[in-house]
């Protein structure tokens, strides 16, 4: 596998069968993001965003071709070991949070850690780190009903690098946010790629968005119909990676 | 707390309604199926305490139909029989029919020694106690026409508060008496009761005190002995002589029926509509439609963690995880639950003794009754969380998160 290839879709293809119809979402795509990068997915609603990211990150299995994540051939880990995988090397961030409501912000960011052979007093200062790199350790015991949509996908984005994963996976993360919630939020995600070396996949309709990645990917009924580098973006951290 | 048991329960206090109504409907069941159950093995209790070297001959036709005096000596003509005596509901009350316990006419020699077993005479005439009190009862019994041996509940419960020597009125329900009154029996002996089948607050007296009173024209009725009890020897073939005292009777005046005590207490039980198989069906029938409402609950709870489980499993927790979430909340719902009926029926326990204690001797909620609820409930829960459960082992995150992200 090339060096520069962190996440890596070769030849991927991908149907959903609705209705005895089938609908061919993915058709042979090849796809190359390399280790620290920071990339953004766009593209028309439909166009296959979401079940790329799922299929980096080990929810969804391809049809055909193969995808590979930090070495790893994640399209043919065994359905059973996808979960453990999951676990240790990819973080979520959902455009809807997707915080458990009964639990505390705290309680939500241990989550993922549950599955880590950490002792208890490691995995709590683990959390507590997370929470403090999202600005939110006074609001440890706050339920998510208690907390902002920004302060709710600050913590959910607490959760996904608790674990300390390679990948950031984001399906839209500023989608349900003010201007100033999703400016934050993309402040966050910079610092997680500049300052913690996190290579994040994000998906978003929103240019502004976009402008942060270092890479603009454009999908269209399942091709890939355009891969710039940001000039804008990369020309800050030029060299990092 | 680790992390399934954790979230588990903030899910069991986080729907406080809903799984509110289902503990209580839980509580509820628990208790009427302890409490039921409790009153199944009283009666049953009285049944199995039931002699087996006793027999009971009854009319053929019916247990109302009354056989006559004369088959006594009859029946204690039979080899192997010892003793036997005629028993017969007199069915008055003390005062008040509130005040009603069992009364039997009973013959005057052989009463006190069929009952050996049965009961110890605890009392006697000018305050005798200790073994020489069966003795000096049998005499003042065979001496007195109205004597009268009671249970020691007719003593000790103040409502009565009976004495040895005490002349007690009864008012008579059946055999009313040519002057309007009560009939008066003198208490010469108390006893406690061996067997559960033998309630405490009962009175045997005689039956010639009855039969003389009728023929004289003092009080109405008919001649007549009710049933027999008899005794036969340890070892011998009950069935036998059943029939064998039965063949004596073929041809009248009145063909007789002879069963074991066990049948004949049985036949009682049933005779009143079969109570532990209508009780029993009541509790299954209790416990099969909390089943599913308990089922139904956990189905709603299953159905507002599809978000959850999707969650979960994006985070790398095993399908299984969302299983054993709905597992441990169904079972502790239903732990809950059975513990607070458990508790009701406990707490409730000598108030329904105090209040059902005649007719339900030995109800008691015991360690067997305790480990079947406790046992009940756990099958309860986890089932109904399995119900709700196992869907999720074949559950796609995708589909979670698409639908409800
Ligand atoms: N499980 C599924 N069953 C059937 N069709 C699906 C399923 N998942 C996605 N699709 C369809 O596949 C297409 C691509 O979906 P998706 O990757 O979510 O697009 P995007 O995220 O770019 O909006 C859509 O037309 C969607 O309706
Ligand atoms: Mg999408």
């Amino acid at each position: 596998m090339s060096q520069d290839s962190y996440i890596q879709l070769k030849s991927v293809s991908k149907k959903y069968s609705r209705g005895g119809e089938d609908l061919i979402v993915l058709d042979q795509l090849d796809l190359n993001i390399p280790d620290g990068d920071y990339a953004a997915l766009m593209g028309p609603s439909g166009s296959g965003k979401t079940t790329i990211l799922n299929l980096v990150g080990g929810l969804d299995v391809p049809d055909s071709g193969t995808v590979t994540v930090a070495e790893t051939e994640v399209s043919s880990i065994p359905t059973r070991q996808l979960p453990a995988w999951r676990a240790r090397h990819v973080g979520f961030v959902f455009q809807s949070f997707n915080l458990l409501p009964v639990l505390t912000a705290h309680e939500n960011v241990m989550l993922p850690l549950q599955l880590t052979p950490l002792s208890a007093a490691e995995r709590k200062k683990q959390a507590d780190f997370a929470l403090e790199i999202v600005g939110l350790s006074d609001r440890a015991g706050h339920r998510p009903s208690q907390l902002s949509g920004g302060q709710e996908q600050r913590v959910a984005i607490a959760r996904a690098i608790a674990t300390d994963p390679d990948v950031i996976i984001a399906d839209e993360p500023t989608g349900d946010l003010d201007r100033n919630s999703a400016d934050e939020i993309l402040e966050l995600l910079n610092r997680l790629n500049e300052e913690l070396g996190k290579t994040i996949l994000m998906v978003t309709h929103d240019p502004a968005a976009a402008s942060n990645a270092r890479r603009i990917l454009k999908l269209d009924k399942g091709h890939l119909v355009s891969d710039e580098i940001n000039r804008q973006a990369s020309g800050q951290t030029q060299g990092e990676a | 707390m680790n992390f399934p048991v954790r979230l588990a329960f903030r899910h069991v206090f986080s729907n406080k309604t809903r799984n509110g109504l289902t503990i209580l409907a839980i509580t509820i069941a628990v208790f009427l199926l302890c409490f039921l159950l409790a009153v199944v093995r009283g009666i049953d209790a009285g049944v199995r305490s039931a002699s087996s070297t006793r027999l009971v001959t009854q009319s053929a036709v019916s247990l109302f139909v009354t056989l006559p005096m004369s088959y006594r000596p009859k029946i204690d003509a039979q080899e192997a029989v010892t003793v036997a005596s005629e028993f017969r509901w007199f069915g008055g009350y003390y005062q008040d029919p509130s005040n009603f316990f069992p009364q039997f006419a009973v013959n005057k020699d052989r009463f006190v020694d069929m009952y050996v077993k049965d009961f110890e005479i605890i009392e006697g005439p000018n305050g005798i106690t200790g073994p020489g009190a069966r003795d000096a009862v049998k005499k003042a019994f065979a001496t007195e026409k109205r004597a009268a041996i009671i249970g020691m509940g007719l003593r000790d419960d103040e409502k009565y508060n009976f004495q040895i020597g005490d002349t007690v009125p009864i008012i008579p329900a059946i055999y009313q008496r040519a002057d309007g009154g009560a009939w008066d029996y003198v208490i010469v002996g108390i006893f406690k009761p061996l067997k559960a089948r033998i309630p405490d607050k009962i009175m045997y007296f005689r039956s010639d005190y009855l039969n003389d009173s009728i023929e004289s024209g003092e009080a109405f009725g008919e001649v007549a002995a009710g049933v027999y009890y008899v005794n036969i020897d340890q070892g011998s073939q009950a069935e036998m002589i059943a029939t064998s005292i039965d063949q004596d009777f073929l041809n009248g005046p009145q063909r007789t029926q002879t069963v074991t005590e066990a049948a004949f207490a049985s036949f009682f039980v049933s005779a009143i509509g079969n109570l532990p198989l209508f009780l029993g069906t009541v509790g299954g029938a209790v416990l099969f439609s909390i089943f599913f409402s308990v089922v139904n609950a956990m189905l709603i709870a299953g159905r507002q963690r599809l978000k959850e489980a999707g969650i979960l499993q994006a985070l790398g927790f095993p399908p299984i995880t969302s299983c054993l979430l709905l597992i441990i909340e169904g079972l502790a719902v239903a732990l809950i639950g059975g513990a607070l009926g458990l508790a009701l029926a406990i707490s409730t326990q000598d108030l329904v003794v105090l209040n059902f204690g005649d007719s339900i001797r030995n109800y008691e909620i015991d360690s067997g009754l305790i480990l079947l609820a406790i046992g009940t409930s756990s099958v309860l829960g986890i089932t109904a969380g399995l119900c709700a459960g196992i869907p999720f082992l074949r559950y796609r995150p995708t589909e979670a998160l698409r639908s409800l992200g």
